[in-house]
Parts: C-alpha cells; structure tokens; sequence
C-alpha cells in the first residue's frame, strides 16, 4: 500500500544560490499549462488515500493566489481523514500572504515548512535570499495565531564565509521562536548551482564538525530530539512524511521532477518542463530494483535515524536474517554498530558513510 | 615473387615529427586503406597509444605499389615506437628492416631522438631516407633543417622530399624515394631458411603468432621448423601477411615480411630476435639477433584485492607474450602482501604496462614508487643488487652504494639554456659538454644518476622550456654515491613499500616533502595518523592527518536515494583503488608521492 504522497512545485520568484532542485522562474501561463497537467497525473492516485502529503519544491507559493487555491483542492481530496494525518506545504516567507494561509487552513494543510536559512542579513543575501528573520517571526507568529501548530523551519550551515559566531547567533533567534521541528543541513555545492558557478565552497571538514556538534549541543539543551542526522523535534513532531523515506516505505512522487518508489521500482520524472507538459509518457529513468538494492537503500535510510533500522520489519520485509545475511558487517563494523530492542543503531551517525560502505557489496 | 621489388622498411622520427601521420598518407596512397575507413592512425592499435599519441608496439603492414616505371612494388612499412623508453624496440624492427624514413620537422629540426634513431639505424646498416615534413607550416625552414640533417648526421639531403604528411603534399614523393633509394632485400630464396623473429604476441585460438622477416631461403606451411636459439621444432599451421589485415599465404620467401602460426603454446617457448629454419635443411648459424636491453626500472605491483595475486601473474604472463622487454618476479611485501617485482625499459612503459593491466585485465594495482638497481658493497667484500628499497642491508652492513649514471643529451634553444641548467643540477647533474647545433640551439650533455632521469625530469624539461628542449639518455655504467634508504612510518608502523633512496644531502627536504604530500593523500580516518620520514632510527620529518570527525551525505529524502547510492559507489570504488595497510589506506597516488619533487 502506497501511504505518502509528494507533489513538486517547480516554479520560484527567484533562484537561491545553493539550490539544484528543478525549478524555473515563475510564469503565471506556463503554471497554468502545468497545473493543468498535472491534474492529468493525478490519475495515477486512482483511488488512494494518502497518510501524508508534501508539498515541496521550488516555492509552492510562488504560485498566484488563484492556482495555489486550485492545486490544494486538486491534492486535498487524496488525504486519508479516516486517521491522523499529515499534509504539509513548503513556503518562502516572503510568498506566505493571509491570503495564502487561510486557503492552507481551508484545505485542510496541518504542517508548514519554512525556509528561513540564517538570520545574518550578508549570508543570506550571498544565498540570493530576499528576507529577514522579521519576515519569519512575524509569519510564524500569523500560522499560530490561526491555529496551524506544526511549524518546520529550514536552516543552513557551513556557508562560505560563515563563523561559528554567526551560527550561534542564528541559533539563538531560531530557539526563541520555539517552533515544532527544525532540519539543518550542512552546505553542499552542486556543480550547476550559482554557488557552483562562482567556485565558493563550503567551510573545511573540522569547522563544519564543530557547527554540527554545536547545533546538536543547543537543539537539544532545548529538548528538541535529533532524530535525523539534519532533522530536530520536540516528541511527536517528527515529520511523518520524511520518515517514511527513511523507513524506506512505497511513496508516489508527481509532477515535474519528482520522484517515486513503488514496490521494487524506482523511477524520477522528467525535469524537462516542454516534455512534461507536451508528453503521456513523463518518467525519465525507471530502476529496476533487485532484493539486494533495496536492502541496502532501506540501511542507508534507516541508519540516519536515531532509532535505527526495524529488524524485525526488515527480516519480514525481505525474507532474510539480517543477523546472519550481513554476519561479517556486523563484526567488521562492530565498533560503529549496536543492536538495541531489535534496532540496529549507527554508534555515530556523523560517520555513517564508512559504514555505509561496508554494507554494500 | 621478384625480390628486387620488396623494400623493407620502417619510419623513424623525433616524437611529433609526424611519423604516424605519414605512415597514414602511405596507406591510402597504396591503397592499402581507404581515406574513408581511415581511422586516425591505424598502425597504432592499442587504446592508449590512440590516447597518449604515442606509438608503443611495433607492427607491421603489407602495401603495394605502382611506381612512375611501371613495375608494381610490395612494400613492407615496420611501424616503430616513438618514445626513448622504447629505443629497444626500435631496434628490432629495424633489424627486420633493408632501410629507414628520417622524418624530421621543417619547423623544429633536429631533436636528441632523431639522432638517436639514426643511430640505431646506423647500427643496423640500413640505408637512411631523409624527409622534411610540415612544410605546410609558416614557421616551416625547410633549407635550415636539411642543412642541420647534412652538418650533423651527414646524410646528403638534395634529393630529400619535402612534404606535408598532414595535407598530403609531396607524399608520392616518399614513394617513389623508397623505391629509388632504398635497398631490396638481399636474400636468396634457394638457400636454407633464415627467418628473424622481431614480434609475438598470443591469440587464444592459434596460440603465438610470430612476425617475422625471412632473410633467406623459404618457408611453407606444413614444414617442420626450428627456433635456433630455444632449440624448440614445430610445424608450421598458418601464414600470412598483414595488408592491414591478415591475409592467408602458402609460403613466405626471401625478403617477405609476415607472420606465422605454429600451435606454439606459450610465450615462453619464444625469444624475440631468434633465428626460425627449416629442421630437414638447417641453415649453419643463427642470425645475429640483436641485443637484450636489460629493464633499467624496477617496481612493485600487487593487487589491492590479495585475492587477485593469480589473476595478476596470468595477465603478467598474457603482456609478456606482446613485450619481451617485460620482466617480473614475486615478491611480497609486509604492507602490501604478494606481488611481483617488474622490470622496464622506462618510467612511460611502466605507466602503459599498469595501464593495460587494469584496463584489459580488469585488476585494481598499487603500484609502488619505481626504483633502479642500485650496488651495494658490503663490508665483508662482496657486493648486493638491490631494485627494492626496503632489501637494503642494515647500514652498519654497507660499506658504499653505487648507483647508475647515464649521459642524457639535451637540445634545447638559447633562451632556455638558464633553467635546465638548474634543473639539471637540482637532479644531481654533472655538466659535460655544449655545443651548438645552429644559432639557437644547443646540445648540452650531462651525466645524472638515472634514478633522477626517470621520474619527473622529462616532465619537468618539457615544462621548463616550453616544450622546446628534447632528451634522450644511454646508461654509462655504475657510480659510487651517497645514499642512504629513508624509511616512512604510518601510525608508528614502517611501510616498506613507500620505502626510498635519497642522497643524504637531500634527504631533509626529500623527507619534509613526502610527509606534506602524503598528509594530502591518505584520506582521514576516524583516528589521528602521524606520517613520519626517518634514516635508521632517526625521524627527519613529521606531520599528522587529523581524525576525521563528519562524513555522514547532508541531507537524504526520497528523491536523493540513486544520487546518493552512486556517490557511495563511487567512493567504494576509490576504496578499491587503495591498499588497506593495518588501519590504515594507503592510495596508489602515495606510492609515488615518495618520488615527487613537488612543491606543496
């Protein structure tokens, strides 16, 4: 059973600088032709009923108010109400209008997520950012007001030129706001980024460690639980449909871009916006996936969380004995693992590649 | 067939003068390939030679010929390798050979390797053909050069065809030269069969297939042969020529060039430059063969995977059948587990040869740092040939080490006469002689310890002067010198395969140098590695890879799972390239960073 949902939005007002998801500046007659089409693939869904949906992109609210309105009542309907559910949207603060959150709570979205980055004013315009922590506190503030109490915020580190004295003062900002669920993610420079394309780099090995263990030392001084190597929670508000990637559950992905996993198939839509729009056939690389590929996905996924990877789930799952199938991994590795309650737990998930390569064959 | 319309012959040049080129024109201009099947130079059918432009094995091609006086020709074109490392195979093609095409460059003249070639050819009496080529160029100095190839190698250049191979200029020319100046084969068909073996190489299906050249009398198939030398008999299955395909043959005769099958089994069983005759008729004596070069550079392989070792000593075996200057024995190392200890001619049939391992045979190497063959004295009066740094005898053992020299002869342009100078005396040159070739140029002459000759310095020649200075080297015997091993230890443990020999004036720096550069190269690991350069029990350099603290992929939702798998398969792919030795591993790249003269 398919139980998550992901919708890409690929349109944004303008291109932030670390960016390579498939995006393209938005045009109100192409969204239009888009939106169109992607109705069309909406009856792929058929009759399913999703337990989370998200949102992601690019900008899901660069879109104008009148398309937005009409992709949420387009996905709405795909939520299973009969149980708790979680249906999220992601929002640039300076595109979330009242307007906009009041369709959000129409339609029934519970959980946004919002990209703040960093509260230093130079950092994030060298991310070609164009708001303040102001736009986000006061935003913040309205989603509350109105009753959504499920607030992520995205943040970033390792920045070019960025000091640990920025980061704490980030930090404090951030842990004022007291929000649900934080993810930081250490800066990665994509070759066909614009930070790519002016040569800057993230900071050096030992300096991006020190934020790490910083960021983890505060979050949790705070009683967030960092229950993904990027991702912090108070209890219970972990994002339900993140963990479904990571327990490597089935998930339909739609629209331009975005990606799925059904059974043992893997398959990425096309990031060509003229194909999407002009073609039946939209999926761009379909991957057969053998026993062995998506048991060792389902350990790269699982390990990053704290809790660790389900054996019992696992041995039914692929009709193994994971104790006996990766023996010599175990004791190879016996210094980086531990079995806790029928979990298999990474000791320490900062070094979690090398392991990593040792369960692959 | 008349023999007095065979020529035998092979095109020698400096590296870039356009031999390849020119052997390409050849072909289509006989015919022998049209320019629409043309692949970039054909004769060079190994991968990397296509990629390096370098031609490394010799082969050979059949061509025919209507000359302007009406008679047809069968020309044999011997292709030559173009690069000093290779000079020994150069001669055994030239032995096959009745005569030679100087290619020299209109626009650079001549270089240390056109001499040489000439040289070699010299050697084997062969008649020499000179041609200008690159006339097409604007810097092209056609009367300069002949005069240079008249004033100093004498050859008479007024009947010399000047050609563009590149355009096909003046080509018809080289042609009608081959056949006007150079010489038929000598031989007699009636008498008993002399047939020299100048190249082998395996085929899973016919076993060895020889090339060879029948200098007298003839062979057939189904005749019973000799291998004069290895006093082995077989009977012939197959021959042909080669035109460029083989083509199937009764008989070769006096003057043919060709190949034979003879379900010989292994590589072993031939000698390149061995005598083939006939066993009911044998002729009196072998032909004279030619010189064995010796390797002059010594190195360890092993696998990265151990399991591999037999894999490595079959496809060892495999290479040897193609290239008889190929040495190797096994060894092991304490680091590295087993291998074998190979022997080359030079540092480039080194790189090709662990090229060809990996690319054809599929084997992840480590390669350790090359090494010549040093004479160690002991104090006890007799005396060690060591080519692995890690057998040297405890130092209290020795009484002196020699190691050899080489007069390496450099031509190189007035303007950058200053940095090789420095160059020179920074690898321990000793200054010999100058002399001018013309105005600008000049051949300097140094002798230099070849340990320093084959790593870097041809690199650093070219880089120094622009691509403008040209080297050739012959070995002039051992030489006593101050050297002493340097030891490199890892987390404490001595590595003995990134052992090496230094001159002790500069074993400081050496040792500085190395630790730096091993510091970048060994990946982190989830421990602090002090790198260490010591003599004996004396450290001379340290410095330490930090532990590594964060490796972990940033972040990783649905859609990142196949980017993030293939960066993981990647690195476990680097990690096959490594060596792990203790905790520790060691990429191939560290292996030669003991020898880097670098500054980083």
């Amino acid at each position: 059973m398919i139980d998550h949902l992901y919708i890409h939005v690929p349109f944004c007002h303008s291109i932030c600088a670390y960016c390579d998801f498939t995006h393209q500046l938005y045009r109100e007659d192409i969204a239009v032709r888009w939106l169109q089409r992607l109705k069309k693939e909406t009856e792929l869904c058929n009759k399913e009923k999703y337990s989370t949906i998200y949102i992601g992109g690019g900008t899901p609210t660069s879109l104008s108010d009148d398309l937005f309105e009409e992709l949420l009542k387009l996905i709405s309907p795909y939520i299973n109400k009969e149980k708790e559910y979680e249906f999220t949207i992601e929002a640039n603060p300076e595109s979330l209008s009242e307007k906009k959150i009041d369709l959000l709570i129409k339609y029934q979205v519970n959980r946004i997520s919002i990209g703040l980055q960093s509260c230093n004013k130079d950092l994030l315009k060298l991310m070609n950012r164009h708001h303040d922590f102001n736009d986000v506190r006061d935003k913040v503030n309205i989603l509350r007001k109105k009753g959504i109490n499920n607030i992520s915020l995205d943040i970033m580190y390792s920045l070019p030129s960025q000091t640990m004295a920025d980061l704490n003062d980030t930090l404090d900002q951030v842990l004022d706001l007291n929000v649900e669920h934080l993810s930081l993610y250490s800066l990665t420079v994509e070759e066909n980024t614009l930070f790519g394309k002016k040569g800057l780099k993230s900071l050096d090995e030992d300096t991006e460690a020190d934020m790490y263990e910083l960021i983890e030392k505060r979050l949790s001084e705070k009683g967030y639980i960092h229950y993904e190597i990027a991702n912090f929670a108070k209890a219970g508000k972990e994002s339900r449909h993140n963990l479904g990637y990571w327990h490597y559950d089935d998930f339909r992905g739609l629209s331009l871009g975005a990606s799925g996993k059904i059974n043992n198939h893997r398959y990425d839509n096309t990031k060509k916006m003229s194909h999407y729009l002009n073609n039946e056939d939209i999926i761009e690389n379909d991957y057969l996936l053998s026993k062995e590929d998506m048991m060792f996905e389902n350990i790269m996924m699982s390990l990053r969380l704290e809790e660790g990877l389900n054996l019992l789930l696992f041995n039914e799952r692929y009709d193994v004995d994971f104790l006996d199938y990766y023996r010599d991994v175990l004791i190879e590795e016996k210094d980086n693992l531990l079995i806790e309650n029928n979990h298999l737990k990474a000791v320490n998930r900062e070094l979690l590649n090398n392991t990593l390569l040792s369960f692959m064959k | 067939m008349d023999k007095n319309k065979i020529r035998n012959f092979s095109i020698v040049a400096h590296i870039d003068h356009g031999k390849s080129t020119l052997a390409d024109r050849i072909l289509e201009l006989t015919g022998t390939v049209s320019k629409r099947e043309m692949e970039d130079q054909i004769l060079d059918n190994l991968d990397l030679e296509k990629e390096r432009g370098i031609t490394i094995k010799l082969n050979v091609v059949q061509l025919h010929y209507k000359a302007k006086d009406g008679e047809d020709y069968v020309f044999h074109l011997i292709d030559t390798p173009g690069h000093v490392d290779f000079s020994y195979e150069v001669s055994r093609s030239l032995a096959a050979c009745d005569g030679a095409i100087l290619v020299v460059d209109a626009t650079q003249g001549i270089e240390a390797q056109t001499l040489a070639n000439v040289y070699l050819a010299l050697d084997n009496d062969l008649e020499i053909l000179p041609v200008i080529n690159k006339i097409d160029l604007p810097s092209a100095d056609v009367e300069k050069v002949k005069k240079e190839i008249e004033d100093v190698i004498g050859l008479d250049c007024s009947d010399a065809p000047c050609i563009s191979a590149k355009t096909g200029l003046n080509v018809e020319n080289v042609l009608e030269g081959i056949v006007k100046y150079l010489p038929a084969p000598k031989g007699d068909k009636e008498k008993p069969l002399q047939a020299l073996v100048f190249d082998s190489y395996y085929d899973s299906y016919r076993g060895v297939v020889v090339y060879i050249c029948v200098k007298e009398g003839q062979v057939k198939v189904g005749d019973k042969i000799t291998f004069m030398q290895a006093g082995k008999e077989y009977e012939v299955a197959e021959l042909g020529v080669k035109t460029p395909n083989e083509v199937k043959r009764d008989r070769l005769e006096a003057g043919e060039v060709g190949y034979l099958c003879a379900a010989i089994k292994s590589i072993k069983d031939i000698t390149v430059g061995d005598t083939i005759t006939a066993s009911l008729n044998p002729a009196a004596e072998a032909l004279s063969g030619y010189r064995k070069m010796n390797p002059m550079v010594y190195c360890g392989m092993y696998p990265t995977d151990n399991a591999r070792y037999n894999d490595l000593r079959d496809a060892l075996e495999r290479l040897q059948l193609n290239d008889s200057s190929l040495v190797f024995e096994a060894e092991s190392s304490k680091a590295l587990g087993f291998g074998f200890r190979l022997g080359f001619l030079g540092l480039l049939h080194m790189e090709v040869i662990q090229e060809r391992l990996e690319r054809e045979y599929n084997l992840d190497l480590i390669a350790t740092a090359p090494s010549v063959i040093y004479k160690v004295n002991l104090t006890d009066g007799t005396y060690l040939m060591i080519d692995n740094p890690s057998l040297m005898p405890d130092q209290t053992l020795i009484s002196s080490i020699e190691e050899p020299y080489v007069s390496a002869t450099i031509m190189v342009p007035n303007d950058y006469i200053g940095p090789i100078v420095e160059l020179a005396q920074n690898k321990r040159g000793i200054y010999k002689d100058m002399t001018y070739i013309d105005d600008n140029r000049n051949q300097i002459t140094y002798e230099m310890p070849l340990s320093e000759v084959i790593f870097e310095f041809f690199d650093k020649l070219k880089s120094v002067s622009k691509g403008y200075a040209s080297l050739d080297y012959e070995p002039i015997g051992y030489r006593k010198s101050n050297l002493v091993k340097m030891d490199i230890l890892l987390n404490g443990d001595v590595i003995d395969a990134l052992s090496v020999i230094v001159h002790r004036d500069f074993a400081y720096d050496r040792g500085h140098r190395i630790t730096v550069k091993l510091k970048e190269l060994i990946p982190m690991q989830q421990f602090e590695i002090p790198v260490q350069a010591a003599i004996g029990n004396k450290v001379i350099a340290r410095t330490n890879i930090k532990s590594l603290r964060k490796n972990v992929l940033a972040k990783c939702y649905g859609g990142d799972i196949t980017r993030k798998k293939k960066l993981l398969e990647k690195q476990k792919e680097g990690k096959k390239r490594m060596k792990a030795v203790g905790q520790v591993d060691i990429p191939q790249e560290a292996f030669m960073a003991v020898l880097s003269m670098d500054e980083e």
